[in-house]
């Protein structure tokens, strides 16, 4: 099919979509719902194939935007993202057919989910900037409307606040930097602003490099600008937080790739630096926040920071790389960064959904308060394991092979590179080292403390497991997780295509993602395939060894458990997510600084005797607290001065007018 | 028609309007306001037609026409029936002043209803509901800022007027203090039916600017900005009877209690 055609298509999809929604009997409405947003997904992925396969042609529709008109183009990166996206909307709508049967989605959010999805579908073909600006804009505003379907709630409406205002300052940003590159190459369509981008002035290069990387870091939850999202992602309903965390953050990641790496790049060498050192410090601030939150939700929404930071980190690596002319590693670096978003798109859709079916079974999002879920529900516990295991970056995981080539990247980067590249890599595989770590610890607390063990409220001992076509959504995001964990080889073909679409790609040897993984011009390889295998092999093995071993052992006796003596176990023995996470609370105090209060009250006769010990520890965003706080505060002191002017006289207000035009006409002489 | 007795009948028609804006600064019976401004449409009128005289252009003569119809009669009119009159002390006042009568479709009020003929059942036997009470600022100030906005009209104006000189836009600056004094009456007056009669003067204002430094305003877009006029003294005439009803007066000033 030609461009054209798929762009009429998902235009006409989406539309019914959401008038099917909007005019379905409340009977249907959960399968019209699903069966939409599906839809849309399923369209997204054709075209984003088509896009990779390549020759579509750009559709311009003049009189859709005014004054500019709507240019779409698809090349193989505006595919790739599609595809994504396209592909966990596809899982999301067939979840979301269960999800809403349960009532927890009102009509309207569920009509505005297939448009949400194809405004995601969109940004990445834009081909001008007042089409990007448009459909960026667009899907800003669908999805805060998704944020505040549960309204009612105090902190949806928070969190609503926080995303509206950071949405909005981040989209000024991208305007702003994106305007003023417009302005300066004068023109405004993407192919002509890459051909006159090399003839601009160093510091408008750099000023337009500074804003949208601000403004597309918001997008993706970059450490300052992060603060909307942890809020956000874990009110929305579980589909929408599934939609947001694997498919809208990847969009920040795309308005870097294109607008600074491409159409911008390649810059100097601190443009590398700068995402790297802001990747870092995402990455490693995201996973520490992960470890220590209690909210599965918000744990999953700090991981989606930390995987973004990761990213960031690959992408300043093969700019910085490719500056310093490297171009053999910098493609490492670059197939690392879009593995993993690839990964990251699967096995966080994953999570999302499987935390969204706990909520939708007990109401509780508080691992604290969780406990015992895995016999009560087996196909979200096996759910959640998957995702688990994605996210934190071990073998079988399908966080893995982006992290590992990521890795090989840096290492085999340090021989080639000058001294700046000699000192930033060690420390970069210091961090993204860290990182790994500490997801592990997060992904082992969210999945042991949360599922295993026995269950520490009620609402978590009624669960029960959720319907069909919830778990046949989740079973298909897993089933793309097992995939892209043993077999990165699928992306082989889009990535090959990808590649020479981007500076760091072009005209070098490309590592090959086959059976074998195979980085040319760098010694490394590694199979996850062999590797699974392998673990397979070996689980098989000792597996094998315990049953023969078990035929020669005596018959087993059914007795109590041994408890130190201290009575049966209860399951306020356990650890909780608190507790697990306590030690690593302790060893980065400085950086989380939580609030503990101790109160010890005593027997007033016997002052030596404890008759009750209070403790409470309340852990805030350090970086919210102590950056955001004064900002807020400033602006509220500034809107209270500015309220002095409206004192509520119909003459006061015409006389502010009057006097505006006086002094616009004298101005104007 | 020769080209002096043109620019003579122009210029008469652009100074009457002014003059009449004045009139409304320096008058506070409300009533006699209502008078001028309706002197102030006619004029308006006469600019368009005898502009479509002199060059021979029918279509401005309709305009013309329909001016006169709707700011030199209907307006002024509707105006007119916001102003209580004092002849009929009505029963269905309670004696502290606050309307207390049944008939609560007069909020709804709008001429071309049955009620267009019976007497205005607002009257009033209190004269402050027919004149402007205290001005905000004083009549002597007022008219002193009037004459200062004449001035400042007619210095910024100059550029426009040097741009292409014509009788026309020789008599634009005198258009533009029809504006600023609008502005001025809207600034300073309390009573809602004033602020009517000083948004009907600065919309005069720009109709007039419109007739005379362009070469005639088609006729679709002089019904459309007419049009949009009328509805808001509907709007402005349907407020006034709510706030009687809730204020007891249609003093301006009442509604900063509605402030947060």
């Amino acid at each position: 099919m030609s461009g054209p055609v798929l762009a009429a298509v998902l235009a006409a999809v989406t539309v019914l979509a959401c008038l099917a929604v909007l005019a379905a009997p409340s009977r249907a409405l959960p399968s019209v719902a699903g069966a939409g947003a599906g839809v849309v997904g399923a369209v997204g992925v054709v075209y984003g194939v088509a896009a990779i396969s390549g020759g579509l042609a750009p559709v311009s529709v003049g009189w859709l935007v005014p004054l500019a008109g709507l240019r779409l183009a698809a090349d193989a990166t505006s595919g790739l993202f599609m595809v994504v996206t396209g592909a966990v909307g596809v899982v999301v709508g067939i979840y979301t057919a269960g999800y809403a049967a349960h009532g927890h989605m009102g009509r309207t959010p569920l009509s505005v989910l297939p448009l949400f999805l194809a405004c995601m579908l969109g940004v990445p073909l834009a081909d001008s900037v007042t089409t990007f600006l448009f459909l960026w804009e667009l899907m800003a505003l669908s999805s805060l409307l998704l944020v505040l379907a549960e309204a009612r709630r105090r902190e949806v409406r928070d969190a609503g606040v926080w995303c509206a205002a950071m949405t909005h300052l981040g989209f000024v940003a991208v305007l702003v930097g994106l305007v003023v590159f417009a302005a300066a190459a004068g023109a405004e369509g993407f192919p002509e602003l890459s051909a006159s981008a090399a003839s601009l002035s160093p510091a408008t290069r750099s000023a337009v490099f500074l804003l949208t990387v601000a403004g597309f870091g918001s997008k993706a939850g970059l450490v300052p600008l992060h603060a909307w999202l942890p809020r956000a992602h874990p009110e929305a309903p579980g589909p929408v937080s599934a939609l947001m965390s694997a498919a809208m953050v990847n969009l920040g990641i795309y308005g870097i790739l294109r607008v600074d790496v491409t159409l911008l790049g390649p810059g100097p060498r601190w443009w590398g630096l700068a995402l790297l050192a802001a990747g870092a410090v995402t990455a490693v601030y995201g996973v520490l926040q992960a470890a220590v939150a209690t909210d599965l939700k918000r744990l999953l929404a700090y991981s989606t920071s930390e995987n973004m930071g990761l990213i960031c980190v690959a992408l300043g690596t093969a700019m910085l790389l490719t500056a310093s002319g490297i171009p053999a590693v910098a493609a490492v670096a670059m197939t690392a960064a879009l593995v993993h978003l690839v990964g990251h798109a699967a096995f966080k859709s994953l999570g999302f959904l499987a935390a969204g079916a706990v909520a939708a079974a007990t109401g509780l999002r508080d691992l604290d308060a969780f406990g015992g879920l895995a016999p009560r529900m087996p196909t979200t516990t096996a759910a959640f394991g998957i995702a688990a295991l994605g996210a934190s970056g071990l073998p079988l995981g399908c966080g893995f092979v982006g992290e590992w080539l990521l890795l090989q990247s840096l290492v085999h980067a340090l021989p080639a590179g000058g001294t700046m590249v000699a000192l930033v890599m060690p420390l970069t595989v210091g961090v993204v080292a860290l990182t790994t770590g500490l997801g592990t610890a997060a992904m082992v607390k969210a999945f042991g403390v949360g599922f295993l063990a026995r269950p520490r409220s009620a609402e978590a001992e009624r669960a029960s497991e959720v319907g069909r076509a919830m778990a046949v959504g989740m079973g298909l995001a897993a089933l793309a997780c097992g995939v892209l964990a043993v077999a990165p080889a699928v992306l082989a073909p889009a990535l090959s295509r990808v590649l020479p679409e981007l500076p760091a790609g072009a005209g070098t040897p490309q590592p090959r993602l086959g059976a074998l993984l195979r980085l040319p011009g760098v010694g490394g390889s590694m199979s996850p395939a062999l590797l699974a295998l392998g673990v397979a092999a070996g689980v098989l093995l000792a597996f094998g060894a315990t049953q023969w071993r078990a035929r020669r052992r005596p018959a087993p006796r059914t007795a109590e458990l041994w408890a130190c003596g201290g009575g049966a176990l209860t399951a306020r023995m356990q650890y909780t997510a608190t507790s697990f996470a306590e030690p690593l609370q302790r060893v980065f105090d400085g950086v989380l600084r939580p609030d503990v209060e101790l109160a010890v009250t005593h027997y007033s006769q016997a002052p030596y005797l404890v008759a009750k010990v209070t403790y409470r520890s309340r852990l805030r965003d350090t970086v919210e607290t102590s950056l955001y706080t004064p900002v807020i505060r400033a602006v509220a002191a500034a809107a209270r001065i500015a309220r002095r002017a409206h004192m509520g006289s119909i003459h006061a207000y015409l006389a502010y007018g009057a006097a505006g035009l006086i002094v616009a006409l004298l101005v104007a002489r | 028609m020769t080209t002096a007795a043109y620019t003579d009948l122009l210029h008469l028609a652009a100074g009457l309007q002014l003059l009449c804006a004045v009139g409304a600064v320096w008058r506070r019976q409300l009533g006699p306001s209502v008078r001028l401004l309706s002197a102030q449409g006619t004029a308006l009128a006469a600019i368009p037609f005898v502009s479509g005289l002199y060059r021979h252009e029918g279509h401005l003569v309709g305009v013309a026409l329909a001016v006169l119809v709707l700011r030199g009669g209907m307006l002024p009119w509707l105006v007119s029936r916001l102003v209580p009159t004092i002849v009929r002390p009505a029963a269905d006042w309670t004696d502290s002043g606050r309307y207390a009568g049944s008939d609560l479709d007069l909020d709804l009020d709008v001429p071309g209803s049955g009620s267009a003929m019976r007497p205005e059942p607002h009257a009033h036997d209190d004269p402050e509901e027919t004149r402007e009470p205290t001005p905000l600022v004083s009549t002597t100030v007022s008219l002193l800022l009037t004459a200062a906005l004449t001035a400042l009209a007619y210095a910024v104006s100059r550029p426009l007027v040097t741009l292409d000189p014509s009788p026309a836009t020789h008599a634009a600056p005198a258009a533009l203090a029809v504006i600023l004094i609008g502005l001025l009456v809207l600034t300073t007056r309390r009573r809602a039916v004033s602020q009517v009669i000083g948004f009907l003067t600065l919309d005069n204002g720009i109709a007039a600017l419109a007739f005379l430094l362009t070469s005639g305003v088609p006729l679709v877009v002089e019904l459309g900005a007419s049009l949009d006029l009328l509805l808001a003294v509907l709007v402005v005439a349907a407020l006034t009877g709510r706030m009687r009803v809730k204020f007891g007066g249609t003093d301006l000033g009442e509604l900063q209690e509605l402030h947060e």
